[in-house]
């Protein structure tokens, strides 16, 4: 089993850090680990993503999908290897994970929305204390933003008088108000009802499409034949297959991956 | 058996007998009319007829024998020719005015605080697009029932003129206030608070005097409002405008450092203040500060530096396991051991000093348990949209875990403010020492003993539960809008 992974390794490797898009490197994971005591996480982990790719990441729960992208903008620590972004490396200096994390928008499965403060205030909140942006600039771009996202005659409500969709787009909207390279998506639509997920899965195509940097960790397969550049695929910890959608909904090489597939689709 | 409100199911289901389950509930509850309403909830079966007799005939007699004690056999003599002493002890009677005048600004300061209050709920309501609705002025009043009986019952023990005439004055500027207050636009209401700031601290200077570190007090509200002033939120240059806004404060600071040297009047000594007045104020300024203090210790301890963390983890069970009372006693006899100070501390101060370490460390606990209730996906949102840790705290964390410990915290209050009592036993002359003066004078000595008790009880309670009304209220409004 070990000799069989570590063969796949190198093809692995190579796969994963041929970057699409424009070419240009935006994020770069080398050799990266992460523990949770005993228990490792992330073995291994080699993956470049290009400027103004589109990279989803699927897999079994468990397998470290989450904790991956978490480890990009410092949500957690990894224990070895380098993560770069944008030519910033994380490292225990503050500053540059302040830098990474001002370049680095997130939207998370439970939304994380500010209850305690209005949809507008929790947009302009980022742009006003992070980038000193005077209110009232700050209030046109949320409304801009807003309306990108189609809920501008929400700005003035709480979160909680919001649908599940409306909230996530919400959080969208605040991510992007800090004008950031990358986005991260750790599984936006998960706990949304079936009826909210295309609204959000739009909002993430058109975001797509106008060229952001993007990570998506999902389980919307439609999303990711459609969307993605490219799909890895994780089990274990570890990258185990990664290609096109083409090639990978088509023809997957790993055993893992055809498992995977044969369960969900 | 045959009761039409009990439907044939039960009968069927093999009960033996109807379970009170209120069927018919669905849709508004509606009004029986008396008769029926008794039948139905206190004589429906043959021992709860009993049960409601028995407790019926045991509430008679205490309404019956309170209703005597009270109004025919109690003798308030004591009390009513004492009001005075009650509220103000041996305050100085030729500085009296300073009382009054105390009154009448904090009175007006409470309605224009109210006021401000009820013109940011209505401009927040214009914003999100909701009807603000206010409660119909009688709702409002009966909030205050027990403070209302309160005053009446002053009232009713005063025998002159004055007690009236001071109610009637600070009710109209109360009223006053507050229709102004409500009435003031959005934008404004920072300013509204500001104004009640000064007031606030005006109402304390008026009877401390003006001198000495008055001007720090005094400085932080005008400052907040200087601040405010400078502040223009459509400005380019975010910079230039905080150094503007920084020299604003700083001209404030000095301006009233000049004017409190200038003046320098000492008023009534701290230590003069007594009755009903010490125990409201003691309360008030130990909530003042022990609230910031707990703040800072419940952070403290949540810290990732192990200092801070074992410095206040160390503090907050060393001195929850203390009772209040040794701490009182050791502010009294050796609390000048450890501050070398060329002129003695006020036993007022080294009181404060007491019951606002003391409250600290309850204040903490309970912030901390509402900082362990905010999900930690806030925490990372707010650092995912890379706001610096301690913005994070001030801005997401704190707000929300504030908000879902407001009833602890007033109950800690509440416990405080009943706590200033304990001064009695270093000495100092609050409402329930006032009573032993009562009866050491040769008139009153050895009666009216219960009545003079059940007067400091009902004062206390009347305060007390006021807090926790509105407390409640409080919890109910900023819930709204929660997820």
């Amino acid at each position: 089993m070990t000799d069989n992974v570590q063969g796949n390794g190198a093809e692995v490797f190579s796969d994963a850090t041929q970057v699409a898009g424009t070419g240009e490197v935006m994020i770069e994971l080398t050799a990266v680990d992460k523990f949770f005591g005993d228990f490792q996480a992330l073995a291994n982990i080699n993956m470049r993503v290009g400027k103004q790719e589109v990279v989803v990441v699927i897999g079994p729960s468990g397998s470290g999908k989450s904790t991956m992208i978490r480890c990009i903008n410092r949500l957690e620590e990894h224990d070895a290897g380098r993560i770069v972004v944008d030519g910033t490396e994380l490292s225990d200096d503050i500053r540059n994970i302040q830098e990474v994390r001002r370049e680095t928008g997130m939207v998370f499965q439970q939304f994380n929305l500010f209850p305690h403060l209005t949809v507008m205030d929790n947009i302009t909140l980022g742009p006003r204390q992070v980038r000193n942006l005077p209110k009232k600039e700050a209030e046109d771009l949320a409304m801009d933003l807003l309306t990108k996202v189609k809920i501008p005659e929400q700005a003035r409500k709480f979160p909680g008088q919001l649908s599940g969709g409306q909230q996530q787009r919400v959080a969208i909207a605040r991510s992007l108000a800090m004008n950031p390279k990358v986005m991260l998506f750790d599984e936006p639509t998960s706990a949304l009802d079936p009826e909210m997920i295309k609204e959000v899965l739009d909002t993430m195509k058109e975001l797509a499409e106008s060229g952001m940097t993007m990570i998506v960790v999902t389980h919307e397969m439609g999303f990711a034949r459609e969307v993605a550049d490219r799909v890895v695929f994780m089990a274990d910890g570890e990258i185990v297959e990664v290609g096109t959608p083409q090639h990978f909904f088509e023809s997957p090489t790993e055993d893992r991956t055809k498992l995977f597939l044969s369960q969900i689709l | 058996m045959t009761d039409p409100q009990f439907p044939m199911t039960q009968t069927e289901l093999g009960a033996e007998e109807p379970i009170a389950i209120p069927v018919a509930e669905s849709g508004p509850r509606q009004k029986l009319p008396p008769g029926k309403w008794l039948r139905r909830n206190l004589f429906n079966n043959w021992y709860n007829s009993l049960l409601t007799i028995v407790i019926g005939a045991l509430l008679l007699f205490v309404a019956v024998r309170a209703f005597s004690f009270v109004f025919i056999t109690g003798r308030w003599e004591p009390v009513r020719a004492n009001l005075t002493l009650f509220q103000i002890g041996t305050f100085p009677r030729d500085e009296e005015w300073r009382v009054v005048a105390q009154v009448l600004i904090w009175t007006a300061a409470l309605g224009l605080g109210v006021g401000a209050a009820v013109a940011g709920a209505k401009f927040r309501a214009l914003q999100a697009g909701v009807e603000y609705v206010t409660d119909p002025a009688l709702d409002r009043l009966k909030r205050y029932w027990a403070l209302v009986l309160l005053l009446l019952v002053w009232l009713f023990f005063a025998d002159t003129i004055g007690p009236l005439l001071l109610t009637v004055a600070s009710l109209a500027l109360a009223w006053g206030g507050y229709a102004a207050a409500s009435r003031v636009s959005g934008p404004n209401v920072g300013l509204l608070w500001s104004v009640v700031g000064v007031l606030g601290v005006l109402g304390f200077q008026i009877v401390s005097g003006f001198f000495g570190l008055g001007w720090l007090w005094m400085g932080l509200p005008i400052a907040v409002a200087v601040y405010a002033l400078l502040g223009r939120p459509d400005t380019d240059d975010v910079k230039r405008q905080r150094r503007i806004q920084l020299i604003g404060v700083l001209v404030t600071f000095a301006v009233l450092f000049g004017v409190y040297t200038a003046v320098d009047s000492v008023g009534v000594e701290w230590d003069d203040w007594e009755g009903l007045q010490l125990n409201l104020l003691a309360a008030a300024i130990a909530i003042a500060l022990s609230f910031p203090l707990g703040l800072l210790l419940a952070l403290a301890r949540r810290s990732s530096f192990p200092a801070l963390r074992v410095m206040a983890t160390t503090y907050i069970e060393i001195i929850r396991g203390v009772p209040l009372i040794s701490l009182l006693l050791m502010a009294q006899f050796f609390i000048g051991f450890f501050l070398n100070t060329d002129t003695p501390l006020s036993l007022f101060t080294r009181a404060i000093a007491a019951m606002t370490l003391f409250t600290a460390a309850y204040v903490a606990e309970i912030v901390r348990g509402g900082l362990q209730a905010v999900p930690k996906g806030q925490m990372e949102a707010g650092n995912s949209i890379g706001l610096p840790a301690w913005k994070v705290t001030q801005l997401i964390v704190l707000p929300q875990a504030l908000r879902a410990v407001i009833p602890a915290m007033v109950g800690q209050f509440i416990s405080l403010f009943k706590d200033t009592s304990l001064l009695l036993i270093i000495g100092k002359l609050e409402l329930l020492g006032v009573r032993e003066i009562v009866h050491g004078q040769p008139d009153f000595r050895g009666f009216g003993i219960a009545e003079s008790l059940v007067y400091v009880a009902f004062v206390f309670w009347a305060i007390s539960f006021t807090m926790s009304r509105e407390s409640q209220r409080l919890e109910r409004k900023l819930g709204v809008g929660e997820r």
